[in-house]
């Protein structure tokens, strides 16, 4: 059985053409999900690869409106692979929660995945999933208080997003029976996302029967960033595609 | 009379803990011990101590008389905050900190910082305290704060440049929280403005509030009419006017960069400018934002007000109208340092001075009865790279580049 892999890449980098061709050998290359970053100017829980990505997506000219606009048309494209959108409260709370959530509805988006609007701190980001059918996922880390986890999953979250080493996204992770039996625990009450430092298929398989979907990002944006310096938007296609086939083996 | 909460975490709408859930935990950890320290006598004690001993409290009031005299109104009042160890506020707030940091366990300390001055505190205080120290700053500002990032080295500190963002203040505190966010465990991040996640509004407040306990001892019998601070965090302000925030007067006023004049990224003005609320780093207030969230780059002359955000409880205090804000211009700025070092004999730091370029303002209009108390929060030497270059620019030109030739001279 081939892994289910939610990949992540961001929007308009290192342009919009690119980043929705992109998007489009993700879907190609076997991908479940995508999980799509709207750029913010200081994304403090990312890497340098994913941040770096983000400086140069907005220093190109990205606006949320071009978010927009590449989540329908790769929704258009690929209508089997169901899109997240990852971002930042700035950019949430600056449109407006609520007018934020409806209009990702209305783009076709999933889920929302808001690492600084943490359930209790969410400005009415939840109650906005809610009400617009759009889950909201909370992204926790394994050394979470047990307390602060059963108050999250209260919240009957559809989904849950594990990162599962503390710290930022980027670097290797090493997976211990410890981390596989909690995701394992968890997954038996909700669907698990887990990323965090995934960057090769050995890691993907030793992680999907732990999670229900393995996340892998930087490593992905790493190879759009060698991909586009090597050989432009062509080039970036078919690195990615061919990445995500040997991920979901 | 009752006791006010040292820990509040909103401010009216304001402030708040809006982290990624890796970061709750140590904020939490950090809560907890921030309240039992300071409900612990021998904290306190040791506290004050060392305020006395190290940062050479209580700092001067002086009665400027010269420039109240030219003025021609209120008597002017400075509260030489500057003169203390390392030559700004910011180390009242960084031994503070590092007593926390010490009775909790931790092993390491980590700082951002923009100009300089905070870094430089920190790295003091870790030197004095035993403490590892990495600071980071943006590459911009290390190239434009030399002088800062060599006393930072000599004190022992790691200074890591920052090349993410824009590389200044704001990008150097992303960086400094996912180290944390990787080391809580056994490292503090020594914050050093009155901003970000709870509790650090608050637990920088009440360090710096020495400032203002002691103007409330230094102006009995005066009349004052109004308290001036420069504002870029706020961490100066809200410690200077913290015992006046319950009571009607004086009028307290903060002023923010005006940088050269207005316009999206030429100044850092929130308040009254062209900032919105927003939720950025770890806590909800006004930030100059576009209307996508993103955050804009800002400008001053003095790189300690050159913020996009500010303190969450000056944010409110300013919606509620207790605090006032006004805003200097880069030209009044520097007007401010030459009147000052002319008529008082006092060079200010270009963020204070932004204060005085107010007081200036202000003091003719008010009667010569009334005393108007400005916060010196910093003194003017680390800005000597900055300001020598536009105040007499040939002659500083000229002296750097024969230090370069002496200095190449001699390597042959």
């Amino acid at each position: 059985m081939k892994a289910s892999l939610m990949t992540h890449m961001v929007a308009g980098y290192p342009d919009y053409e690119t980043s929705l061709e992109t998007a489009r050998a993700l879907a190609a290359g076997g991908a479940s999900y995508l999980e799509i970053q709207f750029p913010f100017s200081d994304p403090s829980a990312d890497g340098p690869a994913i941040q770096a990505a983000c400086t140069e997506a907005l220093a190109a000219g990205f606006r949320v409106e071009d978010g927009w606009r590449l989540v329908e048309t790769i929704r258009k494209e690929c209508p089997a692979v169901p899109v997240f959108l990852m971002s930042y409260a700035s950019i949430v709370v600056t449109k407006g929660v609520e007018g934020f959530a409806a209009r990702a509805r209305q783009a076709g988006v999933s889920g929302l995945i808001i690492p600084d609007l943490a359930p209790g701190a969410d400005e009415g980001l939840y109650e906005a999933g809610k009400k617009h059918g759009l889950a909201v996922v909370p992204v926790i880390v394994p050394s979470v208080p047990s307390g602060r986890l059963e108050a999250i999953l209260a919240l009957k979250p559809e989904w849950v997003y594990t990162a599962i080493r503390a710290g930022i996204t980027g670097t290797h992770t090493t997976l211990t029976p410890e981390l596989k039996a909690f995701l394992a625990n968890l997954n038996a009450r909700t669907k698990v996302l887990a990323g965090f430092g995934i960057d090769s298929a050995q890691q993907v398989r030793d992680l999907r029967d732990s999670a229900h979907t393995v996340v892998v990002g930087s490593a992905l944006v790493r190879i759009v960033a060698e991909a586009f310096q090597k050989g432009g938007k062509a080039l970036v296609g078919r690195e990615v595609e061919a990445k995500v086939r040997e991920l979901v083996g | 009379m009752p006791v006010k909460p040292v820990y509040n975490d909103f401010f009216g709408p304001f402030g708040g803990r809006y982290v990624a859930e890796v970061l709750r935990a140590p904020l939490d950890e950090l809560e907890a011990a921030f309240k039992s320290a300071m409900a612990d006598p021998a904290f306190l004690d040791e506290l004050a101590l060392v305020q006395k001993e190290y940062i050479g409290r209580p700092t001067p009031m002086l009665h400027a008389r010269n420039a109240s005299k030219i003025l021609g109104g209120a008597q002017i009042y400075v509260k030489l905050e500057g003169l203390a160890n390392t030559g700004a506020h910011k180390i009242n707030n960084a031994v503070g900190q590092i007593l926390l940091a010490r009775r909790m366990g931790k092993k390491r300390i980590i700082a951002e910082t923009g100009a300089g001055q905070h870094g430089v505190a920190t790295a003091a205080v870790c030197a004095k305290f035993g403490f590892p120290c990495t600071v980071y700053m943006g590459e911009v500002d290390i190239a434009r704060q030399r002088p800062n990032v060599y006393l930072m080295e000599l004190y022992g500190a790691q200074v890591v440049s920052v090349k993410s963002g824009s590389r200044t203040l704001k990008d150097a505190v992303n960086e400094a929280l996912r180290d944390w966010a990787g080391s809580f465990a056994d490292t503090h991040y020594l914050l050093g403005s009155a901003l970000g996640p709870s509790p650090f509004p608050d637990m920088v407040r009440e360090f710096q509030a020495v400032i203002g306990r002691e103007v409330v001892e230094q102006t009995r019998g005066l009349d004052v009419a109004a308290m001036i601070a420069c504002v870029g965090g706020g961490s100066n302000s809200i410690g200077f006017f913290e015992p006046f925030i319950d009571a009607k007067t004086p009028r307290l006023i903060g002023v923010e960069a005006g940088g050269r004049g207005p316009g999206l990224g030429e100044n850092a003005v929130r308040m009254g400018g062209d900032a919105r609320p927003g939720v950025v780093q770890g806590y909800k207030s006004y930030f100059l934002l576009d209307d996508d969230g993103q955050v804009q780059d800002t400008h001053s002359v003095s790189a300690g007000l050159d913020y996009a955000g500010i303190g969450p409880q000056l944010a409110y205090l300013g919606q509620t109208g207790r605090v006032e804000f006004a805003s200097a211009l880069d030209t009044e700025v520097i007007d401010a340092v030459k009147f000052f070092a002319r008529n008082e004999g006092v060079v200010f730091a270009l963020e204070s001075a932004h204060a005085g370029a107010v007081a200036i303002k202000l003091a003719p209009t008010l009667p010569k009865d009334k005393a108007l108390v400005i916060n010196m929060s910093g003194r003017g030497d680390k800005d000597i790279f900055i300001s020598a270059k536009i105040i007499t620019p040939e002659p500083w030109i000229g002296f750097l580049r024969r230090e370069v030739e002496t200095y190449d001279a001699g390597k042959k």
